[in-house]
């Protein structure tokens, strides 16, 4: 059942177009993550669903009712915003119940709901100061706190971590996924890191320019990028999309399809599919290589394309040494150099 | 030095005022002290009652101004409405006219509404105070818009969001503003000496003027005596809130 559908949302401001045609839906108890660039729209979206903006034309529903022209106390959401929205003349206690003494939630009720809550966020000895004598990671929890009390069954979250450093991200990404699926909230989530979409995700809606580009579980992106725009979005590092020319099409082994002229195509393969080989594939020019620890990245050049692979531990590469690379089919993924979608061929190796 | 010049009038007030009127103009480090300056003072004007006019006159001008400013600087702040640039513009127009310029206008309103000789015909034309709702518009602009969304999405109404978040958050604000209005409201000279006429609403400041004409002679241990009891309820809270003060001063501009 879906708990969440946007049908045929359209919203502008004057003459700017922010989004178009988004038709989506998240199911019930699912997180589901709207991840793309700055300024793709995904923002707006979740302000869409959350009653903040209207839509210039479409239709939002949650849990099966038409929300379009509801304000967002009637829509049963609750909200954590990027900066927190923290009250700062409030203590944490105080912020938590700010909504539910608003809604006239009786005393006892709300006292049973923070300790609730305190208990799974860890706040108890929190419970008494101020936000601006917390942590970035306490006032975080601080936020969830709120969203939790509301005990409505969908949360909405507007890159609750970008503020975090990247430890603490990974950590309370961890703890955002694990509590989602121990309430059983139906969650969306916006993001534009895509490592964090990848590792919390139920499904990955994947969003550019104001239009989506792909909706899919996390595998499907990943494995089958439905167009080069996901490609490269997707994977660290990031998928290389190549102009083809005849060397390269040699190179990857794939059958080219009937109606492509070489040139209307782009190859994209990914850095650590490509293998340093002795004999077969083509040339590159090494002009860079990082070392990162597990790996080693070499960027090399040819006929002026960049090219990124991985190889496992460190790789002592000279600057400008010449060496030959490949990858097999399998591998490779072909986009319409015109349009950037997917172009499949008869030999391009199994799907996931 | 500057700060040494300045105070000397008031330095001079209170030597006055503590010491016999033989004293009051010969600076002899022991002189006597006395308090009977201010038992005279006290007994010839009704300055308890001149007291309470001022207390009252100040505190229903504070009170009157913050509901009326909040409201207003809520409404421009964050509401678009037709007409809002130009009502906007006529609010700062009213900063920049000098409130004597419209003395006898002003008077002849009160007069027509019949409320000549009363406390709220002082009040009256400095309760909608441009001042108040500029400070307070810039003051609830800086409040970031996220922290009104929060409130939104918990269910709070437009009203709501003003009393729960804005004035909290402006709170700095409203103790600045007070400050300036409740110094300038208690000095204030020429308009309450127009429009008031008698004891029942006289504030400190014209009942001291009239006790101090020359036609009741110039006794100057009496005179600052009195001046002295005026000035000290503002010259204690200058103390006691001296840093709130300063920079009340410094953060809204001199009015």
């Amino acid at each position: 059942m879906s708990a969440i559908i946007l049908r045929d949302i359209y919203k502008s401001w004057g003459s700017f177009e922010a989004l178009s045609n988004i038709n989506l839906g998240c199911e019930e108890g699912k997180l589901l993550v709207l991840l793309g660039p700055s300024g793709c729209g995904k923002s707006t979206t979740l302000r869409l669903i959350a009653g903040l903006e209207t839509p210039t034309s479409g239709a939002v529903e949650i849990n099966g009712k038409d929300v379009s022209n509801l304000p967002p106390v009637k829509r049963d959401i609750s909200m954590v915003f990027q900066n927190y929205a923290l009250f700062p003349h409030l203590t944490v206690a105080e912020n938590i119940l700010f909504g539910l003494k608003a809604r006239k939630v009786s005393k006892p009720e709300r006292k049973k709901r923070l300790k609730n809550a305190a208990d799974i966020l860890g706040l108890e000895e929190f419970l008494h100061r101020k936000p601006a004598q917390l942590s970035g990671g306490q006032r975080q929890r601080v936020a969830l706190g709120r969203a939790i009390v509301a005990q409505v069954p969908v949360c909405l979250m507007d890159e609750p971590l970008s503020n975090l450093d990247a430890k603490l991200r990974q950590e309370m990404r961890q703890e955002i996924r694990s509590l989602q699926q121990r309430l059983g909230m139906t969650m969306v989530y916006v993001t534009h890191d895509q490592v964090e979409a990848m590792t919390i995700a139920d499904k990955i809606i994947l969003m550019n320019d104001g239009g989506i580009e792909q909706h899919g579980t996390p595998e499907d992106l990943y494995n089958r990028p439905a167009t080069a725009f996901t490609g490269s979005f997707i994977g660290n590092p990031p998928m290389n999309i190549l102009k083809s020319n005849p060397e390269i099409v040699a190179a990857c082994g794939v059958d080219m399809p009937e109606n492509f002229a070489i040139s209307d195509l782009l190859i994209g393969v990914r850095p650590e599919n490509i293998e340093v080989s002795k004999n077969s594939g083509f040339e590159i020019v090494v002009s860079a290589t990082e070392y990162l620890g597990a790996d080693t990245l070499i960027v090399g050049r040819s006929n002026d394309q960049s090219i990124t692979l991985t190889i496992k531990g460190k790789a002592t590469i000279p600057m400008g040494e010449i060496i030959r690379i490949g990858w097999s089919s399998k591998d490779t993924h072909l986009f319409s150099a015109s349009t950037g979608k997917r172009v499949e061929t008869t030999n391009m190796g199994e799907q996931s | 030095m500057l700060g040494a010049l300045w105070l000397l009038p008031v330095l001079f007030a209170f030597w006055s005022a503590f010491h016999p009127a033989e004293f009051s103009t010969s600076f002899e480090l022991f002189a006597p002290l006395t308090l009977d300056n201010f038992t005279r003072a006290w007994g010839y004007a009704p300055f308890p009652r001149y007291l309470l006019n001022t207390f009252f006159l100040v505190t229903t001008i504070l009170i009157a101004q913050f509901i009326l400013c909040t409201l207003a600087a809520y409404a421009f702040a964050r509401f678009d409405f037709f007409g809002k640039n130009v009502i906007f513009a006529l609010v700062l127009l009213q900063l920049m006219i000098m409130p004597e310029v419209l003395l006898v206008e002003n008077y002849r309103t009160i007069s027509s509404m019949g409320l000549l000789d009363t406390i709220p015909a002082i009040a009256f034309p400095y309760m909608a105070s441009a001042f108040g709702v500029f400070l307070l518009r810039q003051s609830f602009k800086t409040i970031p818009k996220e922290l009104v969304e929060a409130a939104q999405v918990e269910g709070v109404s437009a009203l709501g969001v003003l009393w729960k978040v804005y004035v909290p958050l402006a709170k700095p604000t409203y103790i600045a503003y007070g400050l300036v209005s409740v110094s300038y409201h208690w000095n204030n000279f020429l308009w309450p000496l127009v429009v008031t006429s008698s004891v029942n609403s006289r504030p400190l400041t014209v009942g001291l003027a009239i006790f101090g004409a020359p036609e009741s002679g110039v006794d100057w241990s009496i005179i600052t005596a009195a001046t002295v009891m005026t000035m000290s309820p503002l010259l204690l809270a200058f103390i006691l809130f001296q840093r709130q003060f300063v920079q009340s001063f410094m953060h809204s501009g001199i009015k």
